[in-house]
């Protein structure tokens, strides 16, 4: 069965526990129309909350992962030749504005700096969408959002996002949870017994000491959670931290065997 | 050394010398040959200068990557199992040639193939050093260092670890000592057990010095090295808790360990009473009893110990210790002290003299503030900056303190400026006063008052700049002058010798560089843009007057990956970068010229030091509008250190520089060798807020500043000063060259 990415409705409650009242600033946000930025490191649950806002506003949420070849007839649209005639098809931007959807750009600093510039009219009050080549203009409405993800911790300077875009949202900080929260998360994501998950805990946060250390990030919730996984799925604890956190952490041989000690000293 | 083997020594060198000369070597670089050579041990080196002999013959080059492979082996291996390598080396080129020679060597730093020469001598701490020390920063979230001691002991900052294990044959069960040892150390750190509360101090000190501190106490005791013993012991006992909470899975592995270290330990009967009394006491430590019995005036405390554990700080531990002690030392022997493997020792005495280190820092700083404040014009002819009453919260005089008075001014005695005040017996042109005699009037804090107190500017003509004071969260009008200088350039032929070192890197680098350099592409049959592509649209026509379905993509698009950069490399001169980092930032400015001539970025390389606020010195080593020229080589070996770091007006220059140039990206990439200084109060705090602040206004100007700071420690501050995702910390001088072109890499695509 195939669905177009407009009409998906979520069905299920997505598991999303808040960190702060990021939830409440959602809500007033799209109650007064102001478009959201989800600012984070990769792994701290952005996605996951865009997914559970879809659910709770009862909204389709188109997501659009972004890379450097994006373009902006990718997010509008663009006219295909099909049978020797031209025919429009509309991009994501375009379709979830039509529907009064959730868009999602997913990584938006990835995107080429022009692409970026077609989601100005969007987001600021006119909410309106050119379609310069069929020489419309789609005004969306009230229950459309605009969302964007990005990780502030990239160190390239080509990829920072213009203050012009910046300043039309709203951002809300993604950080990690705190303790409790994390083994929490983790526990009801893998099903592990919570006292791995608390363990695994300490592992990301020591991990997490390490930043600027020798690692260039710390371990996500998300590695924390795939290395959970693993170990119910019944790998060794060492093995499963290796292969879900260590590794993915560093390529450097050193430092790996430093988070393999680690792992070794706290399991 | 006999004198057969000067003989041969000397031989050796001529007959390298002639070589190297017939190669067409500088004086100066075979004289750099030699020093390295000299540099290893000395047994080692007939061993490597006839190596060196034999290379030579067939080029030069040969022995100066040799030798960099024989210093890397070198620092993996001990010195017996070197030449052991060595002599292998020197086999396979005499039987082998030349190519199994070089394929060998270049293993240098494989430790898995070294380990063969390692022989039964146990690990040693340099071969495990980055990872032990990864470990225990990772564990504990301190800047711990580790470095070679003769016991493992630590001052609170870095931890002393013994230079090789090899109480175990095998390797795993050394390196697990050698954790156990580093996380004891930790827990002696955490737990508070080097640096009790003066509160617990006092109690234990007889005679009171003036900053009393766990040395002190050690001294009351008649038999230092046993009452040592004792706490370490007992102060173990404390934290085991706390070792097992945190780290279970190491504990649990070392149980085994406990175990037989347990079975090795002699019987008590065997030992002087007194010895008897610590090592009954470490065996209780290890397993909960000990082989043979206590001696009898100390077995009451053994309900004691029990409670220990649960202690929250060193003060029942201090009692318990004294105790022991007095019932040890009524009992008749001498203490002969023995190794408490890896719960290590305790330096009372370094602890001390970490922490008097830390104070007298802070005591010289107030002291020169002093000086400067007297030193200072009178203040009635100044007129005061109108801001002047915002910038400190007003406090309130106690009327039981007491307060420094120069000049008018009331100032806050803290415990170095008390202890100032009682060392000079006073200072002249001030005098202590009571608050209730004082009346009215409002305290300020030293600090303060030194920032308001600049002396006035000399030199004049220089660029003023604002300075940001976060105190009063506001700038400070034209309170820096910058003044352009060109660096005087150099003579030594610097970039040459540079670029041959680094040899076959730098035309790797240039490719490397080349490859990033994105000519526009045109892209043909896509599904959109700018044009129609006709041989897209023919072939489209033509299928369909066939009958067929037409291909849909008719267009071309041009892709413009056109780069438009512009950088500009400021470089800390300041005093503290004399040596290696001077050295290693200037070989680093040699590869990046190279890669971004092979690029195209547009790029200039400016410098800074200076003192005092008013003498911000600026200097060009290449503008933006200059060519790479022998002129500008022979400025960059011109780079020396100067003075000191003020980083604020240095920034703000460079912002105006950079704004001056056409580019769409614009970039600074500052290099520096730790915290922000100057002579003056701009240090600590108010240093960090303002370079932060300056790296803001960059910011906000459309300028990317990124930092590259040249530290052993990734210091707290730096996320705080630079930002986030803005700086990188390089942790060894030699890596800057290599690491600084990756690292423009990675910020430009």
């Amino acid at each position: 069965m195939t669905v177009k990415s407009e009409k998906y409705m979520m069905e299920e409650e997505p598991y999303y526990r808040p960190v702060g009242d990021e939830i409440a600033l959602f809500a007033a946000a799209y109650l007064n129309r102001i478009p959201v930025l989800l600012k984070g490191p990769t792994g701290s649950g952005k996605t996951r909350f865009m997914q559970y806002m879809a659910w709770l506003h009862k909204r389709p949420l188109v997501t659009v992962s972004c890379h450097d070849d994006l373009t902006a007839s990718d997010l509008v649209g663009r006219y295909l030749v099909k049978g020797g005639e031209t025919l429009w098809v509309d991009g994501p931007l375009a379709r979830a504005v039509k529907v009064g959807g959730f868009c999602y750009l997913d990584e938006i600093v990835e995107a080429r700096k022009d692409t970026t510039v077609v989601i100005h009219p969007l987001a600021d009050d006119r909410r309106i969408l050119p379609i310069e080549k069929r020489g419309e203009v789609l005004k969306a409405p009230a229950e459309f959002l605009l969302a964007l993800s990005y990780n502030p911790g990239y160190q390239s300077v080509l990829k920072d996002l213009k203050q012009s875009t910046r300043q039309r949202f709203l951002a809300l900080e993604f950080g990690y949870p705190n303790r409790e929260l994390e083994t929490e998360i983790i526990v009801h994501e893998s099903r592990v017994n919570e006292e791995i998950a608390v363990r695994l805990v300490t592992f990301g946060e020591k991990t997490r000491n390490l930043k600027d250390r020798g690692l260039a990030e710390g371990a996500s919730t998300r590695l924390l959670i795939h290395a959970a996984q693993l170990i119910v799925s019944g790998i060794g604890q060492a093995e499963a931290c290796g292969a879900a956190i260590s590794a993915p952490l560093t390529d450097d041989a050193e430092m790996y065997l430093a988070l393999s000690e680690i792992v070794s000293s706290l399991f | 050394m006999s004198h057969a083997a000067d003989k041969r020594i000397g031989q050796l060198r001529e007959g390298l010398e002639i070589n190297l000369k017939l190669d067409f070597m500088e004086d100066d670089e075979i004289r750099d040959i030699f020093d390295e050579i000299a540099s290893f041990d000395p047994s080692l080196m007939q061993k490597i200068l006839a190596l060196s002999l034999s290379l030579s013959h067939a080029s030069s080059s040969f022995v100066i990557s040799t030798l960099a492979r024989i210093r890397k082996a070198r620092r993996i291996l001990s010195m017996k199992s070197t030449e052991k390598w060595i002599a292998n080396a020197f086999d396979l080129l005499d039987s082998k040639g030349i190519d199994p020679f070089i394929k060998f060597i270049s293993k240098a730093d494989d430790a898995e193939i070294l380990k063969k020469y390692q022989g039964p001598e146990g690990l040693s701490l340099q071969s495990i050093l980055p990872r032990l020390e990864a470990y225990i920063q990772g564990i504990s979230g301190l800047e711990l260092k580790i470095v070679q001691g003769k016991t493992a002991h630590t001052d609170t900052s870095t931890i002393y670890l013994p230079a090789l294990m090899n109480l175990h044959t095998a390797k795993d069960e050394n390196f697990l000592i050698y954790k156990l040892m580093v996380v004891h150390q930790w827990a002696r750190i955490t737990c508070g057990s080097l640096v009790p509360d003066d509160g617990i101090v006092k109690v234990f000190v007889k005679k009171q010095r003036n900053h009393p501190d766990i040395d002190s106490i050690f001294r009351n005791f008649q038999e230092r090295e046993f009452a040592q013993d004792l706490y370490v012991i007992l102060e173990s006992i404390r934290s085991r808790e706390f070792l097992v909470a945190e780290l279970p899975g190491l504990m649990r592995k070392a149980d085994e360990l406990v175990k037989s270290i347990f079975e090795a330990r002699p019987h008590l009967e065997s030992l002087s009473a007194m010895t008897a009394v610590a090592e009954g006491l470490f065996q209780y430590y290890l397993c909960g009893k000990s082989k043979g019995s206590m001696p009898a005036g100390v077995k009451i405390i053994s309900p004691k110990l029990k409670t220990l554990r649960q202690a929250k700080s060193p003060s029942s531990t201090f009692e318990l210790l004294f105790d022991i002690y007095h019932a040890g030392c009524c009992i008749s022997g001498k203490y002969e002290a023995r190794d408490l493997s890896f719960l290590g020792t305790i330096r009372p005495d370094k602890v001390s003299k970490f922490l008097r280190t830390k104070r007298i820092e802070k005591k010289k700083n107030y002291e020169g503030m002093i000086n400067r404040l007297l030193s200072a014009p009178e203040m009635e002819n100044r007129k005061k900056p109108s801001a002047a009453k915002t910038e400190t919260e007003e406090r309130e005089l106690r009327p039981d303190e007491k307060y420094l008075v120069i000049k008018g001014k009331i100032i806050e005695l803290n415990s170095e400026l008390r202890e100032i005040v009682e060392e000079r017996q006073g200072i002249p042109g001030g005098i202590l006063v009571k608050g209730s005699d004082l009346g009215a009037g409002s305290p300020v804090t030293l600090a303060d008052l030194v920032a308001e107190e600049e002396v006035e500017e000399v030199r004049t003509g220089g660029i003023p700049y604002d300075e940001w004071d976060y105190r009063r969260s506001g700038y400070k009008k034209h309170w820096c002058s910058v003044y352009e200088h060109d660096v005087y350039p150099g003579h030594e032929p610097f970039v040459e010798m540079t670029l041959r070192r680094y040899g076959a890197y730098v035309g790797l680098l240039r490719s490397k560089f080349e490859m990033l350099k994105r000519e526009p592409k045109i892209l043909r049959r896509q599904r959109d843009g700018d044009d129609i592509d006709i041989d897209a649209v023919v072939e489209a026509f033509s299928d369909m007057l066939a009958g067929l379905s037409p291909a849909e993509d008719l267009f071309i698009r041009i892709d413009r990956q056109e780069r438009n950069i512009a950088v500009l490399f400021l470089l800390d001169m300041s005093g503290s970068t004399k040596g290696w980092v001077n050295e290693a930032e200037k070989e680093a400015l040699v590869l990046m010229s190279e890669a971004l001539e092979a690029l195209g970025d547009s790029y200039a390389i400016y410098g800074f030091s200076g003192m005092t606020r008013t003498k911000c010195d600026y200097y060009r080593v290449k503008g933006f509008d200059e060519n790479y020229s022998a002129t500008i080589k022979k400025r960059i070996a011109g780079i020396e250190p100067k003075d000191y770091t003020r980083m604020g007006p240095a920034i703000r220059h460079s912002i105006t520089l950079l704004q001056s140039v056409e580019a769409r990206t614009r970039l600074c990439i500052i290099l520096s060798d730790g915290k922000p200084e100057d002579w003056d109060s701009y240090k600590g705090e108010y240093a960090i807020e303002d370079t932060r602040k300056s790296l803001i206004e960059a910011r906000e100007k459309g300028i990317h500043p990124f930092c590259i700071t040249i530290d052993k420690e990734a210091r707290s501050y730096l996320p705080h000063m630079y930002g986030e995702a803005n700086y990188t910390v390089i942790d060894e001088v030699r890596k800057l060259p290599d690491k600084i072109t990756e690292i423009y890499r990675r910020l430009t695509t």
